[in-house]
């Protein structure tokens, strides 16, 4: 449960402690004083629920829709406590400290006001009849408590939308924001105006112990008293008053029909729908040769849970406010896309379900196609896939799958795909990798290091150097150092050499499915004749596909990142960092070893172990990381927006004075190759870029084992 | 209108340097290990011009042909995916071994075995030899109009209009049908294929013609029918010498490498 209930329960508590030793008391109250008609609000509340059932009904409808969403009557229990988690105890909100707090306030104000009015129809309509004596000043206790709790909540929501200079949740402001803030406003501040307005006409003087109970209404009847209106007045008021908040509050509960406010519902039942697998595995097309539309390029062919996700978006921005393309400038919005695609929904929705789902072309329903003018193709090619908007969705809304859904729909059904990343595609599939002019062999970081061991089965592990760690000349030192270290752990490996090829892992998050099912085949067909069975890789990409997606092929491999191997060595000894570096460094968490398989420590636990090393953190860091820019296969895109998504990141790398960035990832020490002298011209004091292997081989081999390079 | 396409499967020239072996003995280059041969580039340009045409024209059909080895299919299922209708592959023994004469020879004769054929789409140059002769060579054999280096080929009234690139600018020609174009990399990139395409490609046919069927003496085609003599093939060393200009001041170096470029007739 989320902390925040803890101030709230402990004097919740000491009130129950103190109702308990109160005078045994015969208090209570008439529940409907001074109201004639009081069944009308049995009215009010079918009203509400018909509203609901339709409201909920029509979107249901729309989720209809869409494909099956195979797999989500798995893995229950974990199911259930996602909801629980995120949705009841909303961790991910808490991510936003104000937000949360307000958040919190607002939800447990509502939940607690709610089971208050409930226990009044009870004790009302119903043989059960509790609400006196020390329950009922107990209950008068909290009901007060939360209603300010309450207020609380909507003076800091009132603050922030108001008076604060905070953007993003006013990107897309609409006019039920107001009314959703206004109207639970009025709510509360009514419902003490009546509660005070009855006290100070039956229990002031009446019952002056039990009236401080009710700490907020006593106060203001206090307040009130001070005016001395008559009891005719009084009365009169009240009447007018309670009808207000009762009609306030049913009319506000009925805007979850139509407003944000309906993830009361969706959010907890997305959290229940959460994947329960790694967040860095793409699904797979199946049975790829058989079909006959690949990607998503109309509504109805996303699964229903894509479809349910764009109606819990509240429209926060978190996920907008965390994108590394917008914050570069570029154009992307991972927000508006899911805005977007539910205002799309919402039009052509009920005139497919007309035409029939079966064989429904979305094309003459609508005018306008979905990818490429409800969706730019620029916003689809800026996802760097790296996650941050997913982790930050305080509703589980799962962005990447969806972006990466019409990416497939771009690349294998249109062929409408920028030339460079076209390029990258079409030099996997015919060399193997993606890397166009490259001079360099799969074989050239071999030379000068002697005997480089061949893998043939009876090594422990596959060295799998990559693409990128072999055929890109700012790599070649990394994947030396790795060897190096490798070598001088004792470690029995080998290496592939001339036979690796590319993992497949551009093509798939470039959309090209099929390539990537192709080359995933081929290379797992050769680990499994050579009897691979633990893999070390140079490359985060490498490492989440073979560790996450190879499985949905059969290739199942134990697969250590190169930092998790040596972190490993260094702790149990066999690996000893003896020379001292004194290098003042910042390290930069890349996306796939950390947002998406949650490897933060065993990179900092080397840099730890080497002596010498001073580390300061970069403003955003571990699963607040911001992404070099690469990722998605934007390492082979052209970036069009403001800035670079790597200057952005170097920019924070260079604001901790630190002398040096670190990474574990041959595409971020390459972004950060080409981000630093943009962000320092001058050559002199210019921050360097290292992978963490190359510290640690200076630190284990000393001097010594640089210059044989 | 039926359009053939010439397309020819050349080594990688993205081949890196350290790993592009000659056989000089044999004068032959060595396949490099793990680099498979390509679509010649100006050859997927080629076909990028035929498709154009065959987008605006309905009833348009697309033969890519291709002389080389059972290997070559990979070049010609390519065309395929792109968007060309049937494949012919001359793979026959005595087919192989030629040079661009014996290839027009054998592209033109399988031209005029498929009968019907408007026009003919081959790249500029092999990206492999840069000879640039084939193209010629089969307007020639055929009797036909031949417009090369091509950056823009539209067809209208049973003519080809196409703008060609010139050293200082661009020209432009009307030939009447039939006639042969070979297209330039100023046309454009190739189309990447949908993947619907790939898929059809591998089920549309690809058939082999042999010598007989095409009428040929064999003496006359492949390595038997070749009037071009290789007579050594090598890589060339590329080499650099560093000469110091000797002086005190940048002044007298400077006048000492004016002398030098000087005396190097490069000044």
């Amino acid at each position: 449960m989320g902390a925040w209930w803890a101030p709230a329960l402990a004097l919740s508590g000491i009130a129950l402690a103190g109702a308990l030793e109160a005078e045994r008391s015969d208090a209570h109250r008439q529940v409907f004083f001074n109201v004639q008609q009081p069944w009308a609000v049995y009215l009010f509340l079918g009203a509400l629920v018909g509203l609901l059932v339709y409201g909920i009904g029509r979107h249901a409808s729309l989720w209809a829709l869409g494909r099956p969403a195979p797999g989500l009557a798995s893995e229950i229990p974990h199911r259930l406590l996602n909801a629980l988690r995120l949705g009841l105890a909303q961790d991910k909100v808490r991510r936003d400290r104000y937000a949360g707090i307000m958040h919190w306030c607002l939800f447990s104000s509502i939940v607690v006001l709610t089971a208050v009015t409930a226990q009044v129809a009870l004790d009302d309509d119903t043989a059960l009849d509790f609400l006196h004596g020390r329950y009922y000043l107990f209950f008068s206790f909290y009901g007060d408590l939360f209603g300010l709790v309450g207020l609380v909540g909507v003076g800091m929501a009132l603050y922030r939308r108001y008076f604060d200079s905070y953007r993003r949740i006013r990107w897309d402001e609409r006019l039920e924001d107001h009314l959703i803030i206004a109207g639970l406003g009025l709510i509360l501040v009514s419902g003490f105006v009546v509660e005070a307005l009855r006290i100070e006409v039956t229990e002031l003087a009446q019952h002056p112990a039990w009236a401080p109970w009710s700490f907020v209404s006593f106060a203001l009847a206090k307040v009130l008293h001070l005016f001395a209106l008559s009891e005719g007045q009084l009365l009169g008021t009240h009447t007018l008053v309670w009808w207000g908040h009762v009609v306030l509050a049913f009319g506000w509960l009925g805007l979850i029909a139509f407003t944000r406010l309906d993830h009361i519902f969706f959010a907890p039942v997305n959290a229940f729908l959460l994947r329960t697998d790694a967040p860095g595995r793409l699904a797979a097309i199946e049975q790829i040769e058989q079909r006959e539309v690949f990607g998503v390029g109309q509504i109805q062919d996303f699964t229903w849970k894509q479809l349910f996700e764009l109606d819990a978006c509240v429209r926060c921005g978190r996920c907008t406010a965390v994108c590394p393309a917008n914050l570069a400038g570029q154009p992307l919005s991972p927000m508006q896309l899911i805005q977007d695609l539910k205002a799309h929904l919402a039009r052509v929705g009920p005139a497919l379900q007309r035409a029939g789902h079966e064989g429904g072309d979305v094309r003459s329903v609508s005018p306008v196609a979905m990818v490429g003018e409800v969706v730019a193709d620029e916003a689809l090619w800026a996802c760097r896939t790296c996650g941050a908007c997913v982790q930050e969705c305080p509703v589980m809304i799962e962005h990447v799958p969806t972006i990466v859904d019409m990416r497939r729909y771009l690349v294998m059904d249109e062929a409408r795909i920028p030339v460079p990343a076209r390029q990258a595609l079409e030099h996997m599939e015919s060399r193997g990798h993606p890397w166009r002019g490259t001079t360099l062999q799969r074989t050239s970081w071999m030379e000068g290091l002697g005997e480089v061991p061949i893998f043939d089965g009876s090594q422990q592990y596959l060295y799998w150097v990559g693409c990128a760690g072999s055929l890109v000349e700012r790599n070649l030192p990394i994947t030396r150092s790795v060897f190096r270290l490798l070598r001088a752990s004792g470690a029995s490996f080998g290496v592939l050499g001339q036979e690796e090829t590319c993992s497949g892992d551009p093509a798939r998050r470039l959309g090209n499915e099929y390539l990537y099912q192709v080359l995933a085949r081929q290379l797992i067909e050769t680990f499994q004749s050579k009897r691979v069975q633990r893999v070390i890789t140079n490359c985060p990409h490498c490492f989440n596909t073979f560790k996450n997606e190879y499985p949905q092929f059969d290739g199942r491999f134990e697969v250590l990142h190169h930092t998790e191997f040596l972190a490993r060595a260094v702790q149990d000894g066999t690996l000893k960092p003896q020379h001292r570096l004194d290098e003042s460094l910042t390290y930069h968490d890349s996306c796939y070893l950390g947002r998406m398989n949650g490897q933060y420590d065993a990179p900092r636990q080397i840099i730890e172990f080497i002596p010498g090393l001073h580390l300061t953190e970069m403003r955003r860091s571990r699963s607040n990381g911001l992404c070099c820019g690469a990722g998605g296969g934007n390492m082979w895109l052209e970036e069009a927006g403001e800035r670079r998504v790597n200057h952005v990141r170097t920019e924070e790398a260079v604001a901790t004075g630190a002398g040096a960035v670190i990474s574990n990832c041959p595409f971020c020490i390459q972004m950060f190759e080409d981000g630093i002298p943009a962000v320092q011209p001058e050559q002199a004091g210019r921050m360097r870029a290292f992978d963490v292997a190359e510290l640690l081989e200076r630190a284990v081999l000393g001097p010594a084992g640089e210059s044989a390079r | 209108m039926h359009f053939v396409v010439c397309a020819k499967q050349i080594p990688d020239p993205e081949t890196p340097p350290s790993a592009f072996r000659v056989d000089e003995a044999k004068k032959e280059v060595i396949p490099p290990q793990g680099i498979a041969p390509v679509l010649s580039q100006f050859d997927g340009i080629a076909a990028e011009a035929a498709l154009r045409i065959k987008e605006q024209t309905s009833g348009t059909r697309i033969t890519v042909i291709s002389l080389g080895q059972e290997r070559a299919r990979d070049a010609i299922k390519q065309v395929l995916a792109m968007g060309a209708d049937e494949g012919v592959l001359l793979d026959d023994a005595t087919f192989q071994g030629g040079d661009s004469y014996t290839t027009a020879r054998t592209l033109a004769a399988a031209i005029r075995k498929l009968g019907d054929v408007d026009a003919v789409f081959c790249g500029r140059q092999a990206a492999d030899w840069d000879m640039g002769q084939v193209g010629l060579g089969i307007a020639e054999l055929l009797g036909w109009p031949c417009a090369i280096i091509a950056s823009s080929v539209q067809c209208a009234e049973g003519k080809l209009t196409v703008k060609r690139v010139l050293a200082d600018g661009f020209e432009t020609v009307r030939v009447p049908l039939p006639a042969v174009v070979t297209v330039s990399n100023e046309l454009g990139e190739p189309r990447y294929p949908k993947l619907q395409q790939i898929m059809q490609a591998a089920r549309k046919t690809v058939r082999s013609m042999t010598p007989a069927e095409l009428a040929l003496d064999p003496s006359t085609v492949g390595a038997a029918g070749a009037r071009l003599k290789l007579e050594r093939l090598f890589v060339p060393v590329a080499g650099g010498d560093c000469e110091f200009m000797p002086g005190d001041t940048p002044q007298a170096q400077a006048v000492a490498l004016a002398k030098t470029l000087r005396a190097a007739r490069i000044l």
